[in-house]
């Protein structure tokens, strides 16, 4: 695809704290109305990626386009990008109405116009009865709901999202990132979103990117991405086990992994644990060589107990190196 | 027992304390001199008194002046210390509070060494001889203790402010100065106002300052050093307690507010972890900050190192040092009823001891109030009660009270000491109150569950995390003793003298090179507990 329809191109991005080197020459691009699902461990760097395409933080080489105009040196409020923390800081002070309709001032619309557009994102954010409530009066999904719709009321080129469902509960949680998501679609706003939790990152992104040390290992489509990781890192990241085998790595997917005599065997092991998550059943071992292993099943119930010497083989892998074969990669849409 | 039992129990002996030091006291103060004086008629008559209402007008002009000055000055710095990273910050924020704790006589020395006759700046700069003496030199002299309280309550407030906030302003499109006026100037506004009241409560009622620079006769006294006056000089108690009482009830209000915005102040989301900035470049509002920073630190150090530097001129015929060995010297010790090692030594026996009742009551009000937070607001008020009294108040009050009781001046070291941890407490506990607020329960029961006591659980799972705020309260109240004048000089006779009324006793018979070095001692003693405090990044909070 043309990079021509990109809404943003990142090119050798690199960033440094105190001194330290956080990102490494990060390239990608995001197409209008794409939504790219940053994943990566603590500490990988997404976060200062997300802050130097904002403008919070200034990169110490490449380029960031926003829709064709560099704005490396833009900053944050001429740049057009909106950004939601995990926080939702809202103004204490203000109600949900004044909270949405803080950019619209700033930007001094027409005060019909403003109220219109507020009263349009209450209903499309699901906060008609909220309107003159403050922050502390406010359930936490429903102030990460005005974060989004005083987000949306600027009216960005572009949404980051930093693990804006980090501290709220797991049911919630699911509710809220659909919505999120379906509003984003509705809207046909880019964004990027940043999370740790590889089930929300591959369920939300049209494609996803994974970033650890501050290089990018892998961008795609999910599918593809988790059918095919291409390094170590990113197959344990996704959940894959990792084992070496003839001289080379193989990352087989836990419920690909069987329990069989130690005749047959690949690798040989001492079970550390079983028992069952409800789903499946999980079995735990040990390896010979020192690996941990999870083997899970949907039919079996019962397994060896701890402590058992089993063996296990694998009919399905993906061949996987130590190391990304560049320092970024772009795969995917481009 | 209960835990709101255990609470109770701890309770008790910081609400007797302070009952017994403070409360009771002055209360009885104030009912004997009304009743003597006939009640609400006799306290007019006493309060409207020309030289009274003289001192009454004096103490709203200087602390309307110096608040004033002081907020004018400290907030630009205060934003700087609160806003940006720059090397030497922490240590500069730590001794901020060096002025805020020195005898006050120190300062007004140091006053005189820059501005007096023959001064460091005024011979070099004749015109500024105008801060040499009368009120400008007593706003001087504020303006050097309170303009660094200014300085950290505003760097608190800018703490304090949502980072996030701040930078998802900039993301819809605010600019920096919308930033500033939409997250950060109202916390920031919070503690240069309670800086600024603070510094008029400070002014309203300072002693030494009006006592030393202004001339002979009763011009420009506070109502602090008024009261004192009535008391001492024209021997009329009844008059004096009813001008204090005035006094407190002019303070009410004041203090109120001040405790009020401290409080919101604290209550700030973004208090617990600040994020400083880089100072960029090409930020001159930044720059602009700096250089007012910059001034305003020098103008403090360039008193202390007058101070200092006027210990080592040449003394009667002989060279550098001279000074120090006439403190010492026995000439110096028969003026004074006491060697400067003996009120060096009393100085330090009533700071440490002092220092220890503040951290005791320090263990006792955080056990209290981990166990009794329905309680918390009750005790903190309680604490803050010496916020109200004023040394001299407090010394008149203890004097009153107690003296009959413990038999003349043998138990008046206790009063010292009692008065030196009352004065210090308000302050001191304050540095308890983001470790007590960072206590997990969890880890409380979970000692419990394992088998220890309520104190055992206190001290295993409490304790070590209150232990760096304990050691500051200490230090605080140690520095604050230290440097005690008011109410210390009010009650101590000669041969309990410490070094800061000795001080004294040297400026009024002009042996300036002698209080110079005095001076010199207390403020390096100072200087080295402040060293001790940001020592492992503990610091004090107001």
């Amino acid at each position: 695809m043309s990079s021509s329809s990109a809404v943003l191109e990142v090119r050798g991005l690199s960033a440094a704290w105190e001194g330290m080197p956080v990102l490494h020459e990060i390239s990608f691009s995001l197409q209008r109305e794409e939504m790219l699902v940053l994943l990566g461990p603590n500490g990988s760097g997404k976060t200062t990626l997300l802050r130097c395409l904002v403008g919070l933080e200034r990169p110490v080489a490449g380029s960031i386009r926003l829709e064709g105009r560099e704005v490396v040196g833009v900053p944050p409020h001429r740049r057009g990008i909106g950004l939601m923390f995990q926080d939702p800081a809202l103004f204490p002070h203000r109600t949900v109405v004044e909270n949405i309709a803080y950019a619209p001032l700033l930007q001094r619309r027409p005060r019909r116009e403003t109220e219109e557009e507020v009263a349009r994102l209450v209903r499309l954010l699901h906060l008609e009865g909220f309107e003159d409530r403050r922050p502390d009066q406010l359930s936490g999904g429903e102030r990460q709901r005005v974060a989004l719709a005083r987000t949306l009321a600027a009216e960005p080129r572009l949404i980051l999202l930093d693990e804006p469902f980090a501290s709220i509960d797991v049911e919630l949680k699911a509710e809220l990132r659909s919505e999120f998501r379906e509003v984003l679609r509705s809207l046909g706003i880019a964004a990027i979103h940043v999370t740790h939790d590889r089930e929300e990152g591959l369920f939300l992104g049209d494609r996803v990117a994974l970033l650890f040390d501050g290089r990018l290992e892998a961008v795609g489509p999910p599918g593809e991405i988790f059918r095919a990781p291409r390094t170590e890192r990113v197959a344990r990241f996704l959940g894959y086990n990792v084992l070496e085998a003839g001289g080379h790595l193989e990352a087989v997917r836990p419920e690909d992994l069987e329990i069989v005599g130690t005749g047959s065997a690949r690798v040989e092991g001492l079970v550390l644990a079983e028992g069952t998550t409800g789903r499946e059943h999980l079995l735990v071992l040990r390896t010979d060589s020192g690996e941990r292993l999870e083997i899970r099943s949907a039919s079996a119930s019962t397994g060896p107990p701890p402590g058992a010497r089993v063996g296990v083989r694998w009919n399905r892998s993906v061949r996987v190196s130590l190391e990304p074969a560049g320092s970024s990669a772009d795969r995917g849409r481009d | 027992m209960s835990a709101k039992n255990e609470g109770t129990a701890f309770l008790v002996p910081v609400v007797a304390f302070v009952a017994l030091f403070a409360l009771v006291p002055v209360a009885l103060l104030f009912a004997d001199a009304l009743v003597k004086s006939g009640g609400y008629s006799g306290f007019v008559s006493v309060v409207t008194a020309t030289r009274n209402a003289r001192s009454l007008d004096n103490s709203l002009e200087q602390g309307g002046l110096s608040a004033a000055f002081a907020v004018a000055l400290g907030y630009p710095a205060g934003l700087f210390v609160g806003r940006y990273a720059w090397p030497g910050r922490s240590v500069v924020r730590s001794v901020l509070l060096v002025p805020f704790l020195l005898p006050s006589l120190v300062v007004v020395l140091g006053v005189l060494d820059l501005f007096g006759t023959g001064g460091v700046v005024s011979g070099w700069l004749p015109a500024t001889a105008f801060f040499g003496s009368g009120i400008p030199a007593i706003i001087a002299a504020n303006l050097f203790f309170n303009v660094p309280i200014v300085i950290l309550l505003t760097a608190t407030g800018c703490e304090s402010a949502s980072v996030e906030l701040e930078e998802t302003v900039a993301t819809l499109g605010g600019s920096p100065w919308r930033a500033y006026r939409d997250v950060w100037a109202g916390p920031t506004a919070l503690g240069a106002a309670a800086g600024g009241l603070l510094t008029f409560l400070f002014s309203a009622l300072s002693f030494a300052p009006p006592l030393l620079l202004c001339g002979a006769g009763a011009r420009c006294y506070t109502l602090e050093a008024q009261v004192y006056a009535l008391d001492q000089t024209y021997l009329e108690p009844n008059a004096a307690a009813l001008l204090a009482l005035a006094m407190v009830l002019l303070l009410v209000l004041p203090t109120a507010v001040y405790l009020t915005l401290v409080s919101r102040l604290r209550s700030n989301p973004g208090r617990r972890a600040p994020t400083l900035r880089p100072l960029s470049r090409r930020s001159p509002i930044g720059w602009g900050l700096a250089i007012e920073t910059g001034l305003v630190l020098a103008a403090e150090a360039a008193l202390l190192a007058a101070v200092l530097d006027r210990t080592f001129e040449p003394y009667g015929g002989h060279g550098a040092g001279a000074a120090w060995t006439a403190l010492f010297s026995p000439t110096t010790t028969a003026h004074l009823g006491v060697s400067a090692v003996g009120a060096l030594g009393n100085t330090m026996f009533f700071a440490v001891v002092a220092s220890l009742i503040a951290i005791l009551l320090g263990v006792a009000s955080g056990f209290a109030i981990v166990r009794r937070p329905d309680r918390a607001v009750t005790l903190g008020l309680l604490l803050f009660v010496p916020l109200l009294l004023s040394p001299v108040v407090l010394a008149f009050a203890l004097a009153s009270f107690w003296e009959p009781v413990l038999g003349g001046v043998s138990g008046v070291w206790s009063l010292v000491i009692a008065s030196q941890a009352i004065l210090a407490l308000p302050f001191a506990l304050q540095s308890l109150e983001i470790p007590l607020a960072g206590l997990s329960p969890a880890a409380r029961d979970a000692a419990r569950a394992l088998g220890a006591s309520a104190f055992g659980a206190f001290l295993d799972a409490d304790l070590p995390r209150v232990r760096d705020g304990l050691i500051t309260v200490g230090l605080f109240a140690f520095a604050f003793g230290l440097g005690e004048f008011t109410a210390t000089n009010f009650l101590v006779p000669p041969a309990l003298t410490t070094l800061p009324v000795a001080l004294y006793a040297l400026t009024s018979v002009r042996l300036f090179p002698e209080a110079d070095a005095a001076a010199g001692l207390l403020l390096l003693l100072s200087l080295a507990v402040f060293a001790a405090i940001s020592f492992g990044g503990r610091r004090v909070e107001l």
